[in-house]
C-alpha cells in the first residue's frame, strides 16, 4: 500500500551546511524534519524515490525515464562532503514496475548498475540517515532537452501508482520526490552573488500556491515546457514532483514549507 | 564548435581525479590529448577559463560550472560567476532590467 507522498530538495551543500554549522543549518534541519517525521510515521518499507541525474549517471546516453533494478546501489558519485552510503534497492519490486509501465505503454528504460549522485543520498541523508528502508530509484530526465512533458510525468505517476497497487504486495511504499522548482546552476541566469540563483520567483510562489490547493491539474497545464526553461537550467526538477502527484490523490498537503533564496520546497502528503 | 567534446571534459572533471590533476599540471597538454578531440577555439577558451563564451557557443553552463568548483583553469566558482554575469549582461538587463 502507497503509505504517502513525499518532496524535497537535494542542494549537496545541505548536508554539510548542517553539520558544520552553518548559520541555514537550524533552518534546514527543521525544514526536512517537517518532512521527515511525517514519512517516519508512515513506517515505509520501501522509498520509491523520483529524481533528475545530474549528468552523472547518464552523459553518453540519457533515457527519458529510467527504473534503476540493481540490488545496492552506492553515492554520491559527485560530492565527498555528502556522507558516502550503501542503499539496498527493492529489486524486485523495482522489476515488477519496470515490466508493469512497459506493459503499460511507458518506454522506461532500467539501469542493472549504477551509482546515486547527490540528489538520491542527500534526501536519505535527511529522511532516512539510520532507517534501513529500501530504494526503488526512479528518474526523469530533466536536463538535457528534450524533456518528457509535464502531461507525460503526471500519467506516469497515474502508472506507477497502479503498478504499486498491483505488485507492491505487503509493501507500505512511499514516494519521495527530489527537486528543485526555479533554479539555475552556473549558467546565464544566475544571481548577483553566487554561482546559483532563482530566475522565477514568481513561478516558485505559483507552484507552491497549487500545491497548497491541491490544484495539481492547473499545475500540469502550466509546467509547460517553456515555462520550465524560464525557471533555470534545473526548473525541470519540478517534473520529478509531478510523477509523485500523479500517484496519489489530488489533496492539500499536511506540511508544505520552501526556501525562496533556493527556489525549492519541502512537503508531505502522508496517506 | 563541436559542444560534446567541452560537456564531456567538463563531466569527466567531476569523475576522474587523475584528469583534474592533470589538468592542473599540464593543461594545454591534457586538453590536446583529450578525446572526444577539443578544437583549437575550445582549447584556447577552456585554458582562458573563458565559461561565458563557451556558454555562449553552446556549451553546456551547468557542466562549465564543474570547471570553477575544482578550480581548473583560473576559475572558482564567485569567478564563474562573474564571468557567466558579464557575458550575458545584455540579456538579463532586458529581462531583469533594475529589478535585481
Amino acid at each position: 500500500m502507497v503509505v504517502g507522498a513525499f518532496g524535497v530538495p537535494h542542494v549537496p551543500h545541505f548536508p554539510s551546511w548542517v553539520e558544520d554549522g552553518h548559520p541555514l543549518g537550524p533552518e534546514i534541519r527543521r525544514l526536512y524534519d517537517g518532512v521527515a517525521t511525517r514519512l517516519r510515521a508512515a513506517e515505509p518499507d520501501t522509498l520509491v524515490v523520483v529524481t533528475s541525474d545530474h549528468y552523472n549517471e547518464f552523459f553518453e546516453t540519457v533515457p527519458i525515464f529510467c527504473v534503476g533494478v540493481a540490488d545496492r546501489v552506492a553515492g554520491p558519485s559527485d560530492y565527498e562532503t555528502i556522507p558516502r552510503r550503501e542503499v539496498r534497492l527493492d529489486a524486485p519490486l523495482a522489476r515488477d514496475l519496470h515490466a508493469a509501465l512497459v506493459r503499460d505503454g511507458f518506454d522506461v528504460a532500467m539501469s542493472r548498475e549504477l551509482a546515486f549522485d547527490h540528489t538520491v543520498i542527500a534526501p536519505l541523508h535527511f529522511l532516512v540517515p539510520d532507517v534501513d528502508v529500501a530504494v526503488v530509484p526512479f528518474f526523469v530526465s530533466a536536463f538535457l532537452r528534450p524533456l518528457p512533458s509535464a502531461e507525460r510525468c503526471f500519467a506516469l505517476g497515474r502508472a506507477l501508482r497502479a503498478g504499486l497497487e498491483r505488485h507492491g504486495g505487503e509493501r507500505r511504499i512511499a514516494l519521495v520526490a527530489s527537486g528543485s522548482f526555479s533554479l539555475e546552476i552556473g549558467g546565464p541566469w544566475i544571481g548577483e552573488d553566487s554561482h546559483t540563483g532563482v530566475p522565477e520567483p514568481a513561478w516558485l510562489e505559483r507552484v507552491l500556491e497549487l500545491l497548497r490547493a491541491g490544484d495539481v491539474e492547473t499545475l500540469v497545464a502550466e509546467a509547460t515546457d517553456e515555462q520550465l526553461a524560464l525557471a533555470g537550467n534545473a526548473g525541470g526538477e519540478l517534473l520529478d514532483w509531478i510523477v509523485v502527484l500523479g500517484a496519489i490523490e489530488p489533496a492539500p498537503p499536511a506540511f508544505l514549507d520552501s526556501q525562496p533564496a533556493f527556489g525549492h520546497a519541502f512537503a508531505a502528503w502522508p496517506a | 564548435m563541436s559542444v560534446y567534446a567541452v560537456d564531456k571534459l567538463c563531466r569527466r572533471v567531476v569523475h576522474d581525479p587523475e584528469l583534474r590533476r592533470a589538468l592542473e599540471r599540464s593543461p594545454e597538454e591534457t586538453l590536446r590529448a583529450a578525446t572526444p578531440v577539443l578544437s583549437e577555439e575550445e582549447v584556447r577558451l577552456l585554458l582562458a577559463g573563458d565559461v561565458g563564451r563557451l556558454s555562449r557557443l553552446g556549451a553546456n553552463s551547468f557542466l562549465l560550472h564543474q570547471l570553477g568548483r575544482f578550480g581548473l583553469f583560473g576559475l572558482d566558482l564567485p569567478e564563474h560567476g562573474k564571468r557567466m554575469r558579464a557575458e550575458y549582461a545584455a540579456e538579463r538587463a532586458a529581462r531583469w532590467g533594475g529589478r535585481r
